[in-house]
């Protein structure tokens, strides 16, 4: 007898429909086996299948089981098909009709239980799109699933309970999506930019580049407090939007990193991989092609200290995620595409040794030194980064006493509450466009939003010729114009808004 | 480009030719050849002055030499120096960019450029119609040994020798002695006391060298008046308020945007937009990290 059980199989961000056919033969010498392209994890879901069946006190047929997963020519990974491979064995066994418009999806425990599995959100999705009722998950994942409504998931504690349910004996409820209570959103950073005394512009940088989510590059001596600002950074996150929060969930169902009854991601995700970092762990790949740290950072932070110190290749390598917002990644087998919209923080020192601009310090390196080290960040990927600040090495006794200093410390909740309206009339500015933030503009939507008035526009030509401003530069300065414009709620692009953008561009000079 | 200059003209000059620069004849032991690239004119030895100081210029060094070279090589003084990066070649570029002439003696081989990445101001430098000079022929490595052998040529060559900013080891003090030797001017800019990089000039002002002030303690040397001598150093007018203490708090010493904005009692967002406006306007630029007041 004939089964067939509806399942699916996670790609990259992509879902595709999978059937399971599970044959019982009445006639052939006992056996279980499983084609259609199998990895180790599949084909061993043998072993588990049968002994969560037998261990639910079910008798486990000794007949001719094949079971076959189609389509056959794609390799099928993970755990995930134990369930419903294991409810089309016991769909021939107990006789009963399986729910119509249904998916299974689960990895089995041996005693018969459900373990938390990844990428039900994703499943939930592609359920929604195709129009399949219900779903059936383990019940550690079903919170995960259950954000998208308009789908039944039904959160499966183990197959004895889903058995009686298929037969008719018990009713179940699906699961109603419950926001993460015994977890407050509190935006939680780990240093509070009330707690880091001076660099008053460094910080006036980073509430612009949170606003209008600019790329930022931090230059300074060790010790002058650059980490620690990027740090702090998180905390004037503001959270993420609906739509983002299901982009970056969706990432995070993907690479498994929603935890049991996990519920939507709302806070922007901080990323600060070492410089020793891979190609592929930054951005992404591997022989199933997981996501790497540009694509966990997607709609949040990416930190990157010591900015030069990354091999070339996997700086270079950044040059896509920064242009186009995504990654696409090809292998001789599958191909993925992910989402990679975050925003860049990149710390680096002045020169090799770290002391060029120090006050006290003397720089050890020679000018040859110097050049080397600055040219291994090239200059398409500087090109991609719109807001340049010196951090200076700051004496912090002297301005621990200094009340004046104490006096205009603001916290970084002060700090948020601008960074939300400015968002919100960018939201508003581009409720019709495919971009969020003012970073994201490219030349077309320049032209549409950041009409320059003859004056502003004249000191932008002047500042072009004195400050040797590249043309890219230029529509860098009219976007930070535009963010700084949108923090004063102002409508137009004053000229203190744009004289202020130029404190932000790249020094050329040594 | 390398090529190119090698297969630009060589002039030799022998000590016996009646082109020879005179001043340069009667030290003790002058070059008996010199061997030269650009324009040889015997005007342009009339008027020298020679300009030395540190590699490691600080921020102030460049000004100070800014201020003064444009000055004097505007008037048609001809700065002559040793090619060597810091302020040597900033002297060079301040001499071409208000349009005088310059010389510069190098330590090496006729054919080399060294240092190699200041290509630019070399072949800038014959472009205007000034000399490249030195003693020895063909494509020789300068070593330790051919620095002092070229900073002879250097004071020879000049009626006075200006040292800008030098520690107590700088080589431009090489050329001090050698000036004074020569019975030659010599001139020291004061520094800050804090800076080791002022310590070799102050020391020169100790043991008699003429401290210059502004540019016609230079000028008066050589008979002449900078016309452009400014009445009040940091004088603008026309400001307002904030533009005022901007200019007052950054003439008394250069500092960083946070700093100032904490002297002047203004957000750096504010103060950021005021003083890039006074940047285009040519009243303060900026140069590591710091503001500082244009002369």
């Amino acid at each position: 007898m004939l089964v067939k059980v509806a399942s699916a199989l996670n790609l990259g961000l992509h879902t595709l429909a999978m059937e399971v056919e599970v044959n019982v033969a009445n006639r052939g010498l006992p056996a279980f086996e499983i084609v259609g392209l199998p990895t180790k994890a599949v084909a061993e879901s043998k072993e588990r299948v049968r002994t969560a069946i037998i261990n639910s006190d079910i008798q486990f047929p000794a007949r001719r089981i094949v079971v076959n997963l189609a389509p056959a020519d794609v390799p099928k990974q993970g755990s995930v098909y134990d369930l419903p491979i294991a409810v089309g064995i016991l769909a021939t066994v107990m006789h009963c009709r399986l729910p119509e418009r249904s998916l299974f999806f689960g990895e089995l425990s041996l005693d018969g239980t459900l373990r938390h599995t990844k990428g039900a959100l994703l499943l939930a999705l592609f359920a929604k799109e195709r129009g399949v009722e219900n779903i059936f998950i383990p019940k550690s994942s079903a919170n995960e699933a259950a954000i998208i409504k308009g789908v039944n998931i039904y959160p499966v504690e183990n197959l004895n309970q889903l058995l009686s349910f298929l037969c008719g004996q018990i009713s179940f409820e699906p699961a109603i999506y419950k926001e993460n209570q015994n977890k407050q959103i509190i935006v939680e950073a780990e240093f509070d930019m009330s707690e880091i005394l001076g660099q008053e512009q460094a910080k006036r940088t980073m509430e612009i580049a949170a606003a209008g989510s600019h790329n930022l590059f931090m230059v300074g001596s060790p010790g002058s407090g650059k980490t620690m600002l990027a740090r702090a950074f998180p905390g004037i996150l503001p959270l993420l939007t609906e739509k983002e929060s299901l982009e970056v969930t969706r990432i995070y169902s993907a690479s498994g990193r929603i935890p049991p009854q996990g519920s939507i991601i709302k806070i922007r995700p901080f990323k600060a991989p070492h410089h020793t970092t891979s190609p592929v762990g930054l951005i992404g790949g591997g022989s199933r092609l997981k996501p790497g740290e540009v694509s966990l950072a997607h709609r949040g932070v990416l930190f990157l200290d010591e900015f030069n110190e990354f091999p070339r290749s996997a700086l270079e390598a950044l040059r896509q995620p920064l242009e186009d917002g995504y990654i696409t990644i090809c292998r001789s087998r599958e191909k993925a595409t992910f989402p990679s919209r975050f925003i860049l923080v990149a710390s680096a020192n002045p020169c090799p040794c770290g002391y060029l601009y120090h006050p006290k310090k003397v720089c050890i390196c020679t000018r040859r030194e110097i050049e080397k080290y600055r040219k291994r960040i090239s200059g398409p990927i500087l090109d991609r980064i719109d807001l340049y600040v010196e951090v200076p090495v700051v004496d912090i006794k002297a301005l621990s006493c200094d009340q004046k200093v104490k006096d205009c410390l603001e916290s970084s909740k002060t700090i948020r509450q601008r960074i939300i309206k400015a968002r919100e009339i960018q939201q508003r500015r581009f409720s019709k466009e495919t971009i969020y933030t003012n970073a994201e503009m490219k030349n077309k939507h320049i032209k549409k939003y950041c009409q320059l008035s003859k004056e502003v526009n004249q000191i932008l030509i002047k500042a072009g010729t004195n400050f040797h401003l590249s043309a890219r530069s230029y529509f860098k300065m009219i976007r930070i114009a535009r963010t700084i414009a949108d923090l004063e709620g102002a409508q137009e692009i004053l000229i203190p808004h744009m004289a202020e953008a130029l404190q932000y561009r790249p020094r050329s000079e040594g | 480009m390398e090529q190119c200059c090698l297969l630009m003209k060589i002039k030799v000059v022998e000590i016996n030719n009646s082109e020879y620069p005179c001043l340069l004849r009667q030290i003790n032991n002058p070059p008996k050849k010199l061997y030269c690239k650009g324009k040889w004119d015997v005007d342009i030895f009339r008027n020298c002055l020679a300009v030395g100081g540190s590699r490691q210029m600080t921020t102030y060094g460049r000004r100070v030499t800014d201020e003064l070279v444009s000055k004097i090589a505007s008037v048609g003084i001809t700065i002559v120096s040793g090619f060597m990066y810091g302020v040597d070649a900033q002297a060079h570029k301040a001499a071409l960019l208000s349009g005088g002439k310059t010389i510069a003696v190098m330590p090496c081989g006729i054919d080399l450029i060294h240092p190699g990445y200041q290509k630019d101001i070399y072949e800038e430098i014959i472009a205007k119609g000034g000399l490249i000079i030195s003693e020895i022929e063909g494509g020789s490595l300068p070593a330790p040994w051919t620095y002092p052998r070229r900073n002879r040529i250097i004071a020879g060559l000049s009626r006075a020798t200006l040292v800008v900013e030098a520690g107590l080891k700088s080589g431009s003090l090489i050329t001090a002695g050698l000036a004074k030797k020569f019975g030659r001017k010599l001139f020291a800019v004061p520094g800050p006391l804090t800076s080791s990089l002022s310590q070799g000039s102050l020391q020169l002002i100790k043991r008699g060298a003429d401290m210059v002030t502004g540019v016609n303690d230079i000028l008066a040397d050589y008979g002449l008046v900078s016309p452009e001598y400014p009445a009040n150093y940091f004088s603008y007018s026309g400001l307002n308020k904030l533009e005022q203490s901007i200019v007052e708090g950054l003439a008394q010493e250069p500092k960083e945007i946070d700093a100032l904005s904490r002297l002047v009692n203004v957000s750096t967002s504010e103060l950021g937009a005021t003083i890039s406006l006074m940047q285009l306007r040519g009243m303060v630029s900026e140069e590591k990290g710091k503001y500082y007041v244009n002369f």
